[in-house]
Order: C-alpha cells, then sequence, then structure tokens
C-alpha cells in the first residue's frame, strides 16, 4: 500500500522552483542528469521529519515554512570593503579569500593571484568539464546522500573546488567566504571539494556571513568534502555567524582521513535561527587523528543542531570531539554524536563531549550521544553535561568588583573558550571568540 | 566603621536561623578577630558581609560608613570598600589571572570615579604587588587558582586584596591549609595591609593566626551569636581551654 503524503509548501517549492531554474544552473550534460535526480529524489523523500530517527530533534518539515528563491544569477554590487565588514573579525586573519555572494564565485571581490601549493577552480566551471563534475559529484557526498544532500546537489550553483598539492605547506589559511546579501531573501546551495594531499598542511576556514542590511530571511545550504591525504595535516574552521533574523543554515560536512593524517575541525554556529550542522568522518587510513570541536550560541527561537558521525572502519585511529554550546530564551540546542567502531578498528580511542549553558528557565538543550562498538579491544568514551551559570563563580566575580553582566560575559567565554582553544590557528582562534564575544554583549 | 546591629540570618531556601543579633562595631585602623567553634556562623557572618544571596537577613542591618550596605549586590559592596579573602578561592578555568585582576580592578576604580588603569600602570602594579607575597607573575597568566596549591590559592586573595584597595577586609579562616611559611607570606602581605584607613575582621578557628595578624580585639562566635569579647588575650586563653565553655566540643 502506497500512502501518499501531503507536500508542504515548502517542499512543493523547492520541486517547483528547481523546473524554473535548472536551464540556469552550472554543468555538463551528465552534471544536469544528476541534478535532475536528485531533485528527483528529493521530491520522493521531502523534507525530513521527526519520525526519521536521525531527524527527531529537527523536524525540517515542520520548521522550514518555505522555499526562497535562488538568486545566484543576479549580481549584488559589492566592494571589497563591503567583503571586509561582512567578515567582521575574521577580516584580521591574513587569508586568500575565495568569495562568493549569494553562491556565486565572486573572482574580482577575491584575492587576486593564487596561492602556492593550491589549484582553486570554481565549482561552476568545474561542473562544466566531465572530470571536475566527478570530482564534485561522485565523491563521497553522494555515498551518504539524504534529503538536504540531495536538494544541495539539485541546485549547486557555485563553491570552491580546492586541490592542496602533495608536500605542500601553504602559508596562510584559504578562507572560503559566503556572503548573504541583498534586500531579497534568498536560497544559496553551495559546495565546496577539498583535496589535500598526501604530506600536504593547510588550513581552511570557511565563512558563512552576511553584509549590513542584507534581507533578514535567508536559507542556505552547504555541502563540504574534504579529502586529508595520507599523513596531511588539515585544520579546517568554519563560521556561520550570521546577522539576519530567519535565516536557515543547513550544512554537510563529509571527510575522509587517510592514514596517518591529522585533521583538526571546528563549527561556531551563530545568529541562525535555524541550523543543523551535519559531520561524517570516515578514517580510511591506519593511526589518523581526529579533533572534531564547536560552539553554538542560541538566543531567541534559535534551533542549532550538531549531528555527527565518526565511522571508524580500520585500527589505531584517534578521535576526540568536544562541543559546547550557549542557550538563551527559548533557544534549543541539539547533539548527536554517533561513533562507529567497526569490528577491524582495534586499538580504537574515542572520546567525547557535549556541554551547554543554559541562561534561561526555556533553553533546552538535548544530547544524544550513541557508541556502536563491534571491536573488543578500544577504549571510548562519551559524555554530556547541562547546566547553569555557576553561581558560586559569578559570587567570587561580583565579589572582586565586577559588575553581574561582566562576570557572566567572562564566565561564558571561559566555558566555550575550552573548545575555541581546539583551533591550533591563533588569529583564527581570536576572530572565533571575538565573533562569540559579539554575540555575548 | 563597619557597624553591625541585631543581625539575624537564615539560609534563603530554609528556615533555620544561623545568626541569631549579632553586634558588633569595628572602627577603622583596628583589627578584629572572630573565633569560633565550627558551625557557630563565621563562615556566613562573612559571606553576608559580602552579599552573598544564598542568604536572607531576616532582622537587624549592617552599617558600613554610616550606610546600610544590604541592598547593595556584592559588586557594589566591593566598589565600596568591602573585600572578602575566601575561605576556599574558587578555580576559573579559562580565565587568565591577569584577565580576572585587570577586569575586577578597573571595574572596582569605574565606581570610584578613577581612571582605569593601562595596561602598563596596571603591569606595573601587579609585578609589585605579586613580588611582595611570592607570587611569579608567569602564574598569572593561567586561569585564575586552576592547579594552584591551597598555599598559592590564599596569596592570590591577598593579592586581589592588595590591588583593589578596599577598606573593609574580611578574611575567611585565611590561615586554613597554610603551612608556616606560607602563613608567615600570607600574614605579612595582610599586615602590610593595615593602616588608620582600613578595619579588618579576620575569622579563624585556631590561634595561630593571630601570632601574626596581632587584633587588637577578639570576638568569640557561638550559637550565631558574640559570646565574649576581649583583647588578644583571649585568643590566647581560648588556644587553652578550648571553645567547651561555649557548649561546643573543640573541633
Amino acid at each position: 500500500m502506497t500512502v501518499a503524503v501531503m507536500k508542504t509548501k515548502a517542499e512543493q517549492s523547492f520541486a517547483e522552483g528547481f523546473s524554473e531554474v535548472q536551464e540556469k544552473l552550472p554543468g555538463s550534460t551528465a552534471v544536469r542528469a544528476i541534478r535532475e535526480e536528485a531533485a528527483q529524489r528529493f521530491a520522493e523523500l521531502g523534507l525530513p521529519h521527526r519520525r526519521i530517527e536521525e531527524w527527531k530533534y529537527t523536524d525540517l518539515r515542520n520548521q522550514v515554512k518555505d522555499a526562497l528563491p535562488p538568486r545566484s544569477g543576479e549580481k549584488v554590487a559589492m566592494t571589497i570593503a563591503d567583503v571586509i565588514v561582512a567578515l567582521g573579525p575574521l577580516a584580521h586573519v591574513d587569508a586568500h579569500r575565495v568569495v562568493f555572494v549569494n553562491g556565486s564565485h565572486r573572482p574580482e571581490l577575491s584575492s587576486p593571484g593564487g596561492l602556492a601549493g593550491v589549484n582553486i577552480q570554481s565549482l561552476a566551471s568545474a561542473l562544466e568539464t566531465a572530470e571536475g563534475g566527478n570530482a564534485a559529484i561522485a565523491g563521497i557526498a553522494s555515498q551518504h546522500s539524504d534529503a538536504v544532500m540531495a536538494l544541495n546537489t539539485a541546485y549547486m550553483s557555485d563553491g570552491a573546488v580546492v586541490q592542496v598539492e602533495a608536500g605542500a605547506a601553504l602559508d596562510k589559511p584559504l578562507m572560503l567566504v559566503h556572503i548573504r546579501a541583498g534586500k531579497a531573501p534568498c536560497f544559496a546551495a553551495v559546495r565546496n571539494v577539498i583535496e589535500v594531499g598526501a604530506k600536504a598542511s593547510a588550513r581552511i576556514v570557511e565563512a558563512f556571513v552576511s553584509l549590513p542590511g542584507a534581507a533578514g530571511d535567508g536559507q542556505i545550504n552547504t555541502v563540504t568534502q574534504v579529502n586529508v591525504g595520507e599523513e596531511a595535516v588539515v585544520t579546517h574552521v568554519k563560521v556561520a555567524a550570521d546577522a539576519g533574523e530567519g535565516v536557515t543554515h543547513l550544512s554537510n560536512w563529509m571527510s575522509r582521513i587517510a592514514k596517518s593524517a591529522e585533521y583538526r575541525g571546528f563549527q561556531l554556529t551563530q545568529g541562525v535561527n535555524l541550523a543543523r550542522n551535519q559531520i561524517r568522518i570516515d578514517f580510511d587510513g591506519e593511526d589518523a587523528k581526529l579533533d572534531l570541536s564547536g560552539v553554538f550560541l542560541g538566543r531567541g527561537s534559535d534551533h542549532i543542531d550538531t549531528t555527527l558521525v565518526v565511522d571508524h572502519a580500520v585500527p589505531s585511529c584517534e578521535s576526540r570531539e568536544l562541543f559546547k554550546g550557549v542557550l538563551d530564551g527559548n533557544a534549543r540546542g541539539i547533539f548527536q554524536g554517533k561513533i562507529i567502531v567497526q569490528q577491524a578498528a582495534q586499538k580504537t580511542d574515542g572520546k567525547q563531549m557535549s556541554q551547554a549553558l543554559l541562561l534561561s528557565e526555556n533553553a533546552e538543550f538535548d544530547s544524544k550521544p550513541e557508541l556502536e562498538i563491534f571491536a573488543d579491544d578500544v577504549v571510548c568514551g562519551h559524555g554530556a553535561t547541562c547546566a547553569e551559570l555557576d553561581k558560586d563563580l559569578m559570587f567570587y566575580c561580583q565579589s572582586r568588583g565586577i559588575p553581574a553582566e561582566i562576570a557572566k560575559v567572562l564566565l561564558i567565554e571561559s566555558f566555550i573558550g575550552e573548545a575555541v582553544d581546539q583551533i591550533d590557528d591563533e588569529a583564527i582562534g581570536e576572530a572565533v571568540m571575538a565573533f562569540a564575544r559579539g554575540w555575548l554583549s | 566603621m563597619l557597624e553591625i546591629k541585631n543581625l539575624h540570618v537564615k539560609i534563603a531556601e530554609e528556615d533555620k536561623p544561623i545568626l541569631k543579633g549579632i553586634d558588633l562595631v569595628v572602627p577603622k585602623g583596628e583589627v578584629h578577630a572572630i573565633m569560633g567553634p565550627n558551625g557557630s556562623g563565621k563562615s556566613t557572618l562573612a559571606y553576608v558581609l559580602a552579599g552573598r544571596d544564598d542568604y536572607e537577613v531576616t532582622d537587624g542591618d549592617i552599617l558600613w560608613n554610616g550606610e546600610s550596605i544590604l541592598e547593595m549586590a556584592p559588586d557594589e559592596r566591593a566598589a565600596s570598600g568591602v573585600f572578602l579573602a575566601f575561605q576556599y578561592p574558587m578555580e576559573i578555568p579559562g580565565v587568565a589571572g591577569l584577565t580576572f585582576l585587570r577586569t575586577a580592578a578597573n571595574a572596582v576604580r569605574r565606581k570610584r570615579g578613577k581612571e582605569e588603569l593601562t595596561t602598563p600602570e596596571f603591569m606595573k602594579l601587579v609585578k609589585q604587588k605579586a613580588g611582595e607575597l611570592n607570587i611569579d607573575v608567569d602564574m598569572l597568566k593561567r586561569p585564575v587558582n586552576v592547579g594552584f596549591s591551597g598555599g598559592e590559592k590564599k596569596r592570590s586573595e591577598i593579592l586581589q586584596m592588595a590591588l583593589l584597595e578596599p577598606t573593609l577586609c574580611v578574611l575567611d579562616e585565611t590561615d586554613s591549609g597554610l603551612d608556616i611559611d606560607a602563613l608567615k607570606v600570607v600574614s605579612d602581605g595582610v599586615n602590610a595591609l593595615r593602616s588608620p584607613e582600613r578595619a579588618m575582621v579576620v575569622i579563624t578557628h585556631y590561634q595561630r593566626l593571630l601570632n601574626h595578624i596581632v587584633p587588637d580585639k577578639v570576638h568569640v562566635l557561638a550559637h550565631g551569636r558574640i559570646q565574649r569579647s576581649g583583647g588578644k588575650e583571649l585568643a590566647l586563653e581560648l588556644e587553652k581551654s578550648g571553645y567547651a565553655e561555649f557548649g561546643e566540643k573543640d573541633a
């Protein structure tokens, strides 16, 4: 028996919107076929809802009311000075910038020239060639394709395709800047594909920010694929710090870590009304290390979900996760962390921690750690805490003359600082802290 | 001058009274010791002076320089000169000691209508005061009190006191957890702050601290009231007889 499920307004709009824009989206004939297939898949799946276990806490079907139109073809007039304003504290990080506005590459706003040891191409142009299209679509992202991923594959308009040469050591961070701009609310689907060669080292920052005066509403669907080569060292930071009131941020990180490589990931989410940060990590070779951390800050009706899966398929790898949230008003934070240790993955060392600080009675934090262990010689642990600001510490600070409001900020900074400290680049760490400080004050 | 009048205090969430009518006057320039058995309300008195909201004043008043401080928040009390050296100084992971000290010192200066200290001025001051207390400035780059020994924590309290320049110092069991050498350093630090402009209340269970910080007066607190007051010789007497006469076993 088939049950016809009513399509929501948003589901209909995404489906209809695709047929309207599909001709304008970049890509070879093969890419077009894949897009259509993905659109079809999305139409079948619909938006994820609470009856799907992984989406229990984040019911997109209910929470995404409508689809905003994609506007990647419309060019919002902007200057480099605007980029600097939109970047806020991240503008102080000396980085090679590749700038995208509403989902379109803007070379004139990006850093001139190249960055030694790296080949950077826009996704739009890569999709026109068979080779580039394969890299973007046939990679790991297609293997774990849910409705949100399918939507991205159908609609993706641009992004960066980055290849770091084997053995290269990038002398400055590569910053992929995605800016929301213009008075018209829009939907942007972007995809970044990053390949780091063996023994190379790179620091990559993804920024999702908005230009002052941008529409209050916006929808971002972003996918980032990272392949960390053998013995490579990669720091990967995502900052989603918007200023809009009704911004939806759907993000997928898909990272594969090769033998003896080190991958350090961090995500900051703030100023986003509805966020789902999905992270999928696959260990592909022995003796690799993962350090994943993040900070999420919510107030008002913000809903911020971090859902990660770390798959230990091979022996002797180490994984660490530390996520910290600060929730005020009616905000809700969600952390779902699944660690899979396959039978072959002996000597796995995995530790996970999620912690939330609730600043109001109505704030809520849901934490669901899951360990699926099939190997017998492993060390794995997880923990979760949820607390209010420590009254004793508040009193201690106040008794030293520090007013309650300043004491509160000091203690919150110290709480999230532990996670921010995992970023092994001082300038990026400081910028992240400055964003958080801006949110707090 | 500190004037405590008929002070009655209970724990905010409970009905059990802890302080049952304390009367105490500490003029500027004097050091008064408050001694007493465990559970007599000594620490409660210290916390109430500093404004901790776990306690509720049900009757009486606390006047500092002629004005009631009961309605003042802890940070306002600090600005008006009140300082409590904690029996168990708190650890604040993630907040560097120097940041904490500078935030506190400048918050207090702002409220007192003084210019904030610039970074060089502040560093100079910290180095000088820390030196006097045998505190390595490098230690202050670490998070507040994290990983400090008992003695280091107590010295760090006295450093905070020296930087905030209070006029009413309340020291709660400052000698607990200190070895003889640390006791000497801490006491010297406190004695250096004695001045005709400052009143001090030294709370202690044992007499030994009072060999180093010699009080002008000693009060015995038991059952929530001041039971006896006298000169510094009262402390020696208590050391011999214990608190038995006040209906408590010496703990």
